[in-house]
């Protein structure tokens, strides 16, 4: 879990991602007794997500519309690359911000191309240009060309909200807005396109503004997220580990659940983790160099790999007896690449038998095991955490 | 001012006209093919009249209620009057308007087409305003936030997606007019109102005279449908 | 200059006709006066409440039984549609050249107009009711008719009076031809203008108007009343927000 800021390496983004400060940014509405936005300070890096979550009515999406100028700020400033977002007039500034909403607010009477090509058009771009635009947008958002000329109304709700985002990426903006963009759509479908997003952010490095209620997918999708509370006050602005690892009040506390400690799996990976070693054996190996070899070993139980160096079988006590070790005998094996989530990986360990998983490299051949010891180590306070946690504020702009 | 009947004077039925044995039909008031096809041609100018009348109201009343609406679009606070106002012309009976005009505009095509005009402008507003309501809140969001401008939300999202209800709004304005348009020739207008009125009790006449009325609807009804159809393509798209 | 001033002239000759009676201009009988536009209006008023009676006979029990069944929507429709096109007019005079004049004629020609919009309307009003409303009676165990009794009938009920509303405005207007069928409504004096002249003409437009807008705002208050007050919006404005959930975003809220 370490996405940091890289320079664009010559990917398909040519404009370069611009940094936000909100600058004590406030929000009253006449004839509300409390603020909307109290004040609001937090700086966004260049190329980084940043997340604004909370419970309703904790003013994150009024403060995500006051970027792009749907909301005028009552006092307070947003500077984009520092430079304040009132210099220039709405409607241009808007067409240089990438916005997506929940309910991806695709015109109807518009085909999935004519949507993709609005902001190319009202900035006078030729037909060409948008033609060829419109097609490596539709490929980047994994849709097929020829959904170009269908409408809206043809396309599943998971296939709409990639056209939002391939429309809000028309014009390769700097600056993204992110309004629960999968928060309409079914959880195995949001999954999906909550990975394919970040695998996209990993080319095309935007900075972005997510709005979302949902904590799971703050640490998911997030760089940094800032945890606000009714009434418009931030309550945190911190990694997704600093903030599952030391949340700022009992609000933080709570919102991010008692599960925190858990959630901190979604964050590390197996390769983050210290392996233990196998004892590896063959079939046909002799029984008792086997039991010799267990003496020493971290893990009881003898693995059983192939020519290769694949894992087949994990073997116990009651295998070994004979000469030598028979073919075709042992348990299931728990197998997790390197590069798996740490929750995934763990979720399968306490799946079999034997708790303990092997760890394989992109060959398959087995590097290690993993433990759930070792998990647990892992997670217990005030253990190392997965990742160092930055300092919230640092300055890293573009 | 003359007498209304006067102006249907020059619509009056030869009972002795009419070569063989019509005549028994014709004197019966009954339904007599081959007096309709001789007399067709009668029909033809009240006809023409009548497509004038209608057509005219409904360009006008068109432009009235489609600005008014437009007008009371952002200015929400204006729709009750405007429903209220042309509320009331739409219920005054259209013949009793036609008199209430006549001391003022007198005889003629500007007093009917003023009724009729003020017939349209209730439905055409309420269902361009309806239109407008239903437009998807998302899909102005999103125009507004990728920097349309308030002139191109309204022209390239919000009255495209009115159309299906815009359309319907004119279908009923239309077929109403060609009805009300019937009792133009009160005012002096003319229409297809003139040669019913002539001869009532002549079944051969009203059923002509009511079947190019019936007709007229129709047609005109259809060719709002189908410009409808043409302009709003999206609305045929199945679903997936 | 003088135009408005003859007219300004000509309607209040107008209202003095409708108060005072004067000898007919063909010379004889007295014509206008309270008397005789009193019973013009009283007949106007018969033939309008008995041709939207008997319509409601009809439309009212069709539009609940398919409302009910969700069956014969597009009946509904083109019912509502043709009797659009049809010029009142030529309908009347239909029925004279077929049927014959009369008070019977006219009411039966009259009921003709008024059924689309109260069909059309019931229709509508029936088949709106949220399902989920019909579906927790049904679970509750109530009887097809008592759910049409006691949930679709009061739950229909505004727009069935939008439909009456609209359905007696149009009769009272389309009444005025009645006198060419030989019923002596308020369109007389402007048939038999020889008769009352110019002034008569008018008065009887005056009251006839006034009759037609007595009616729409009576009614419409009526139809206020039988709707549910959270349910009230801008008179004649439909409330599409209640059939098509799109989720306005309050801006004050996230």
């Amino acid at each position: 879990m370490t996405r940091t800021t890289k320079p664009d390496d010559g990917g398909p983004t040519a404009t370069p991602a611009a940094s936000l400060r909100f600058d004590a940014v406030q929000k009253r509405y006449p004839g509300n007794a409390r603020p909307t936005i109290e004040s609001l300070s937090i700086e966004v890096p260049a190329g980084e997500i940043c997340v604004l979550v909370g419970p309703s009515g904790c003013g994150k999406t009024t403060a995500m519309r006051m970027v792009n100028r749907l909301i005028e700020p009552t006092a307070g400033q947003i500077l984009i690359d520092g430079r304040p977002n009132t210099e220039r007039a709405p409607a241009d500034l808007r067409r240089e911000i990438g916005y997506v909403i929940q309910q991806t607010g695709l015109f109807p009477h518009r085909t999935i191309a004519q949507n993709v090509a609005t902001v190319p058009k009202l900035l006078g771009w030729s037909t060409d240009r948008i033609a060829a635009r419109t097609t490596e947008l539709l490929e980047l958002v994994g849709l097929d060309p020829e959904f170009a000329d269908r409408y809206p109304a043809q396309l599943s709700g998971g296939q709409r909200q990639r056209v939002g985002v391939a429309r809000a990426l028309a014009v390769d903006p700097p600056l993204m807005l992110m309004d629960e963009p999968f928060g309409a759509i079914d959880p195995i479908t949001r999954e999906r396109l909550q990975n394919e997003f970040l695998r996209l952010q990993a080319q095309v490095r935007r900075t972005i503004v997510f709005v979302t209620h949902d904590i799971d997918e703050a640490i998911k999708m997030g760089d940094r997220i800032a945890v606000m509370r009714p009434g418009g006050r931030l309550a945190q602005y911190a990694t997704p580990a600093e903030l599952l690892l030391s949340p700022a009040d009992e609000f933080v506390e709570q919102f991010v659940g008692a599960d925190r400690a858990l959630k901190r799996l979604a964050l590390g990976r197996v390769r983050d983790l210290e392996l233990e070693e196998p004892t590896r054996v063959r079939y046909g190996d002799p029984v008792a160099g086997v039991r010799e070899a267990l003496r020493r070993a971290e893990v009881p139980y003898p693995l059983v790999i192939d020519a290769d160096g694949r894992p087949l079988a994990w073997l116990d006590d009651d295998d070994l007896h004979g000469e030598r070790i028979a073919d075709g005998i042992g348990s299931e094996v728990a197998v997790v690449d390197r590069d798996d989530i740490l929750r995934d990986a763990f979720s399968d360990v306490l799946q079999h038998r034997v708790q303990y998983a092997a760890v394989t490299d992109h060959r398959g051949v087995v590097i290690g095991i993993l433990s759930a010891d070792a998990v647990a180590r892992e997670l217990a306070p005030p253990g190392p955490a997965p990742v160092q946690p930055a300092e919230a504020h640092h300055g890293t702009g573009a | 001012m003359s007498l209304v009947l006067a102006q249907s004077g020059g619509f009056v039925r030869d009972r002795s006209a009419g070569a063989s044995g019509q005549d028994a039909c014709v004197a019966r008031d009954g339904v007599c093919p081959s007096w309709i096809a001789e007399n067709f041609d009668r029909y033809v100018e009240p006809l023409q009249r009548h497509v004038l009348l209608t057509v005219v109201a409904l360009v006008i009343g068109f432009t009235i209620s489609f600005a008014l609406a437009l007008l009371a679009h952002r200015r929400r606070w204006l729709v009750t009057p405007i429903v209220q106002l042309t509320g009331i012309l739409y219920t005054i009976p259209s013949l009793a308007l036609f008199f209430l005009l006549l001391p003022l505009t007198g005889r003629g095509f500007l007093t009917a087409e003023i009724a009729l005009v003020s017939y349209t402008l209730l439905i055409i507003f309420r269902n361009v305003i309806t239109g407008l309501d239903g437009v998807p809140a998302d899909a102005v969001d999103a125009a507004r936030g990728m920097g349309l401008t308030d002139r191109q939300v309204l022209w390239k999202v919000e009255i495209p997606l009115a159309l299906p209800e815009i359309a319907a709004g004119l279908r009923i304005a239309a077929t109403t007019t060609v009805g009300l348009a019937t009792l133009a020739f009160f005012a002096g207008a003319g229409g297809l109102g003139d040669p019913i009125y002539a001869d009532l009790t002549f079944k051969s006449n009203v059923l002509v005279a009511g079947g190019l009325c019936v007709l007229l609807a129709v047609v005109l009804d259809l060719l709002v449908l189908l410009a409808q159809r043409l302009l709003t393509p999206w609305t045929r798209a199945a679903t997936a | 200059m003088s135009a408005p001033l003859a007219a300004l002239g000509l309607f209040g000759d107008a209202i003095d006709v409708i108060f005072h009676a004067r000898e007919g201009r063909a010379g004889g009988a007295q014509v206008g006066g309270l008397s005789d536009f009193g019973a013009m209006a009283w007949t106007h008023l018969k033939v309008v409440l008995a041709s939207v009676g008997l319509a409601s006979l009809i439309a009212l029990p069709l539009g609940l039984v398919l409302g009910h069944l969700r069956r014969g929507g597009l009946l509904a429709v083109t019912v509502s549609n043709v009797g659009r096109a049809v010029p009142s007019l030529a309908l009347i005079a239909v029925f004279i050249a077929f049927l014959g004049v009369g008070f019977g004629n006219v009411t039966l020609a009259l009921a003709l107009l008024a059924i689309p919009p109260i069909l059309t309307n019931t229709y509508v009003g029936v088949t709106q009711v949220d399902r989920d409303v019909i579906d927790a009676a049904k679970g509750q165990g109530l009887t097809g008719a008592q759910i049409v009794r006691e949930i679709e009938l009061p739950l229909a009920l505004p727009l069935i009076f939008g439909g009456l509303r609209t359905s007696v405005v149009n009769v009272i207007a389309t009444a005025t031809i009645a006198p060419v069928a030989g019923v002596v409504t308020l369109g007389d004096p402007i048939f038999s203008q020889a008769v009352y002249g110019d002034a008569g003409k008018l008065a009887a437009a005056i009251v006839v108007a006034l009759m037609a807008i007595v009616a729409e705002v009576g009614l419409g208050a009526a139809q206020r009343a039988v709707t549910p007050r959270p349910l009230r919006g801008t008179p004649g404005i439909t409330r599409r927000a209640r059939f098509l959930p799109t989720l306005r975003k309050g801006a004050a809220t996230s």
